[in-house]
């Protein structure tokens, strides 16, 4: 008799291409785990790589609504802007009355202010609405909340944005770490979805939602859950973002490029993998940092225009290379 | 009291009446045919009853319970499960993977992951798959598409089975095998309402049939019954 999956998830035979996988893996963690002790912890390298991170992260969350519920959220700028808020506004109000400053409780909250906002217009935008019509609602909520913290009275300062304290500012060495471990986390987060109950829900949603409804799945519910997560994800990338640039406002943190980035580094480095946007967050890192340190600032446009092309002339994605070459053994 | 009662269902898409005041009743034990020519609105009375769409107007009830407008995944949990005429089978899962999910999400209790598996694989077997388990399902032949959409069917653990064209498209040999599954499944006392073209599958296995026509139904009685009312006849020759 055949073998029977002890895994939620299929289980696909252990063959040279997981052994490889695994070997990846543990020597990406080496290096990145030992890269400080052997670098100038000011170069830019360092400062490359937690941006680098914060895409893994964002694209992580993307990826978790988009790869594997085939949902477009067009809406990842909010759920980035209410991380990068909420921390700025629990700590400028001394709400937790703990150290704030790479504070887990804070990161924790920053999340979770996003995907309490996700299932707020999660819940009549999935209940009514699939496909494009989706998305277009995501990007209106999105806008809707634009608009509200530009209104935001005190509370936001509206253009103004908030300042947090820049004093605790040592070196990039806390930067790296957290990124590090939050960019881990993100993925493995997406893993352990994908390899669970509700990432079997979540694919049966995916091919056939009719179908998986008349097999006992409640899709709005399943499609709610991995969208309240991909916003704590990305919400959690606000919260990074706003330690490092200590101005959050809505130019900084809720422009269209954090609508445009986490869906770059999926499709860059391709969608519906787990591998994918961590590929693709190295590759769109050096594009953005080459391009700031260049010429200061990424247009929109390009980001946009980016991701046509990379839809025109990459389909699957960098990972999907990976793919084609296993394939010719 | 009857196990599914429909009354007075009906649902328009615009100007068409695709099912229009339909009263209907199953009781527990039987295998109900549902017949009549294309566009009857067979499937959509499936539909109906499975909480695709919502009838309007009309009242479905399972066991005396009121179950018009439930979502679609509690009327899969209360026991009520279909197949689908055009084959809605996950397809680029394996198939063992197709049959787990309605072992897991389709009981009001979810079993454990080992027991799923092994409630799947004994299902695969019954219908015929444990050889291909492992196969994406959209490597499958239709044959084995539609005994893998019964499989996973019956993993919800239902009380009313639907099964939608269930031998439509497949060679005479499968249809015996199908015609064999299905008199499998009511022995293991599923009540079944199929919708067939195949008339000897119908006649055969069906205890009672009811025909649709334009949305109505317009006879209903024992298969000798049905082969014999002119209104069928006519219905079906002036097609
Ligand atoms: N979602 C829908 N929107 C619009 N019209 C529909 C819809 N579903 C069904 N119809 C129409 O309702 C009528 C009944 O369709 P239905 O699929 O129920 O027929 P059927 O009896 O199952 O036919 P067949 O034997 O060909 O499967 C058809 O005219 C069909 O075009
Ligand atoms: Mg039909």
């Amino acid at each position: 008799m055949a073998k029977s999956p002890s895994f939620i998830g299929s289980l696909k035979p252990a063959g040279p291409e997981s052994l490889t996988n695994l070997v990846i893996i543990v020597l990406a963690l080496v290096f990145f785990g030992t890269f400080l002790f052997y670098t100038d912890i000011d170069s830019i390298i360092v400062f490359y790589l937690f941006y680098c991170f914060i895409f893994i992260i964002i694209g992580q969350g993307w990826n978790i609504v988009a790869g594997y519920t085939g949902q477009i959220s067009l809406g990842s700028h909010a759920f980035f802007g209410i991380g990068a808020y909420t921390t700025a506004i629990i700590w400028l109000r001394d709400i937790t009355h703990t150290w704030y400053f790479f504070d887990p409780l804070v990161m924790f909250l920053s999340g979770l202010a996003a995907a309490v906002f996700a299932v707020i217009i999660g819940i009549p935008i999935l209940s009514r609405l699939r496909g494009d019509y989706f998305s277009f609602a995501t990007l209106a909520a999105a806008q809707v909340f634009t608009v509200l913290v530009l209104r935001g009275g005190k509370l936001t300062e509206g253009a103004m944005g908030l300042r947090i304290p820049g004093t605790l500012f040592e070196d990039l060495g806390i930067y790296y770490w957290t990124g590090l471990l939050l960019a881990i986390l993100a993925t493995a987060a997406v893993f352990f979805v994908t390899r669970s109950r509700l990432g079997l829900a979540l694919r049966a949603i995916s091919e056939d939602e009719m179908s998986a409804a008349s097999h006992g799945i409640s899709v709005l519910r399943y499609k709610l859950i991995a969208f309240a997560i991909g916003a704590f994800i990305i919400g959690v990338g606000g919260n990074l973002y706003a330690y490092y640039i200590f101005s959050i406002s809505p130019p900084a943190v809720l422009n269209l490029n954090w609508l445009f980035y986490p869906i770059l580094v999926c499709i860059l480095g391709g969608n519906g993998t787990i591998g994918g946007p961590v590929i693709g967050g190295f590759v769109v890192g050096a594009i953005v940092v080459f391009s700031e340190t260049l010429i200061g600032r990424v247009h929109p446009m390009v980001s946009g225009v980016l991701i046509i092309l990379v839809m025109k002339f990459l389909p699957t994605g960098l990972i999907g290379l990976k793919a084609k070459v296993f394939q010719r053994h | 009291m009857h196990l599914l009662e429909g009354e007075g269902v009906s649902i328009h898409f615009g100007g068409l009446a695709a099912v229009s005041d339909v009263s209907f009743y199953i009781d527990q034990g039987e295998v109900l045919g549902l017949i009549g020519p294309n566009g009857a609105g067979k499937t959509t009375l499936f539909n109906l009853i499975s909480s695709c769409y919502v009838p309007r107007p009309g009242i479905l009830k399972f066991k005396g319970k009121n179950i018009t407008g439930m979502s679609p995944y509690k009327i899969c949990r209360l026991g009520i499960a279909r197949t689908f005429q055009t084959v809605k089978i996950f397809a680029n899962m394996p198939v063992i993977d197709n049959v787990r999910i309605g072992s897991l999400f389709g009981n009001t209790r979810s079993p454990a992951s080992a027991e799923a598996n092994q409630q799947s694989i004994e299902l695969l077997e019954f219908v015929g798959l444990s050889r291909v388990m492992n196969t994406p399902a959209r490597d499958l032949t239709l044959a084995n598409q539609k005994r893998l959409e019964v499989a996973r069917a019956l993993a919800t653990k239902p009380e009313l089975l639907m099964l939608d064209e269930l031998m439509a498209g497949l060679n005479p040999t499968e249809v015996a095998q199908a015609m064999d599954l299905v008199r499998q499944i009511r022995d293991k006392g599923i009540t079944i309402i199929m919708i067939e073209h195949v008339m000897k599958a119908i006649m055969s296995v069906c205890g009672r049939i009811i025909v649709l026509h334009h949305g109505q139904k317009i006879a209903e009685g024992t298969p000798q019954e049905i082969a014999n009312s002119k209104t069928v006849i006519e219905v079906y020759l002036g097609e």
